[in-house]
C-alpha cells in the first residue's frame, strides 16, 4: 500500500514536470527579441508583477513588468507607468499565453529601465 | 484572472482583501519570505521526528524527540498555512489551476493524513518505546513516506512559479 503511494507520487511528479510553463523567463521566447511600442492602456501597479496594456497600431498586448518593489526602487513610479504615456518595451514573448510579452527594459519619456 | 477557475477563487481574487496584497508594496513580498521561513521551521521539525521514527539518534526515547518535534512542526504548518493563504488569494484563480498546485494541494492533504495515521499508530507505543530499539516497521515506513511526501511538497512550492 505504502509502496503504491510511492510510486504513483512520483508518477505525479513526473508528470507535471511535462506539462508546460505558465510563468517565470522560462515560459518566454528569448531567441526571438521584440519590442512593443504604443500607449499605454491600461496598467496594473500590482504584485507579483506589475502589468500594463500597451496598444500597438496592430494589435494589444499585454505587458509584463517586474514586481512592485522593484519598480519603485529603479524609478519607474506609477506615475511613469501611467495610462496614456508612450511606451517602448524590449523583451520576449509568451510561448503560452496570446499576445503577452515580458520585458526586459522598458523606454517611457526618454527613460529606460531595466526590469530584470 | 482566468475564467475556467470555480467561481469562489475568481470572486477571491477579485475581492478588495486580495487586490489590497497585490497593491501593497510588501504585503506579498513579505508573505513569501514568511512563507520560507515557515518552511524552514517545519521542514526542520518533521525532518527530526521522522529520522528518529527511522532510527536516528537512538539514545533518545522516541517520546523525547518525536512530541516536541510534532508541536514544532504544528506551528510551522500553521504558518505556512497562513503565510501561504496571502500568496494564494493574490492569484488565486491562477494558482489552483496550475497543475503543479492542484499536485502539491494533494500532496499536503496525503501528508497530513499520513501524519494523523503516524499519530494513531504511535498513540499505543511512543510512551513505552525505550531508546536504541527500532519502531515498528510500519511507523518507520510511514515516516520516510512522511519525509518523501513533504520534500515534494517544497519542492512543488517551488514549481509552481514555472508552469
Amino acid at each position: 500500500m505504502l509502496r503504491k503511494l510511492t510510486l504513483s507520487l512520483l508518477l505525479m511528479i513526473g508528470s507535471g514536470a511535462t506539462v508546460l510553463a505558465h510563468h517565470g523567463w522560462g515560459s518566454y521566447d528569448a531567441s526571438k527579441p521584440i519590442t512593443v511600442t504604443g500607449s499605454i492602456e491600461a496598467s496594473k501597479y500590482e504584485n507579483p508583477h506589475a502589468t500594463i496594456t500597451v496598444k500597438t497600431t496592430d494589435k494589444v498586448w499585454t505587458v509584463t513588468l517586474a514586481p512592485v518593489s522593484r519598480m519603485q526602487g529603479r524609478g519607474a513610479s506609477p506615475e511613469l507607468v501611467a495610462v496614456g504615456k508612450t511606451v517602448s518595451a524590449y523583451g520576449y514573448s509568451s510561448n503560452v499565453e496570446k499576445d503577452e510579452m515580458r520585458a526586459e527594459r522598458i523606454t517611457i519619456d526618454g527613460k529606460t529601465i531595466e526590469m530584470r | 484572472m482566468l475564467p475556467e477557475a470555480p467561481q469562489i477563487l475568481i470572486a477571491l481574487e477579485q475581492s478588495g482583501l486580495a487586490a489590497a496584497i497585490r497593491q501593497s508594496t510588501w504585503a506579498y513580498p513579505l508573505a513569501n519570505v514568511s512563507h520560507i521561513m515557515a518552511l524552514t521551521l517545519f521542514a526542520g521539525a518533521v525532518a527530526t521526528m521522522d529520522a528518529r521514527l527511522l532510527g536516528a539518534f537512538a539514545a533518545a526515547p522516541p517520546a523525547d524527540v518525536v512530541r516536541p518535534a510534532r508541536r514544532v512542526a504544528m506551528l510551522g504548518l500553521l504558518l505556512m498555512a497562513v503565510s501561504g493563504s496571502v500568496l494564494f488569494a493574490a492569484e488565486a484563480s491562477h494558482v489552483a489551476m496550475n497543475p503543479v498546485f492542484q499536485i502539491k494541494a494533494a500532496l499536503i492533504a496525503l501528508g497530513i493524513l499520513n501524519a494523523l495515521l503516524i499519530g494513531r499508530a504511535l498513540g499505543a507505543v511512543l510512551d513505552d518505546a525505550p531508546a536504541f530499539q527500532p519502531l515498528p516497521a510500519r511507523i518507520r515506513l510511514a515516516a520516510a513516506l512522511s519525509l518523501t511526501i513533504w520534500i515534494s511538497v517544497a519542492a512543488c512550492g517551488r514549481l509552481i512559479a514555472y508552469f
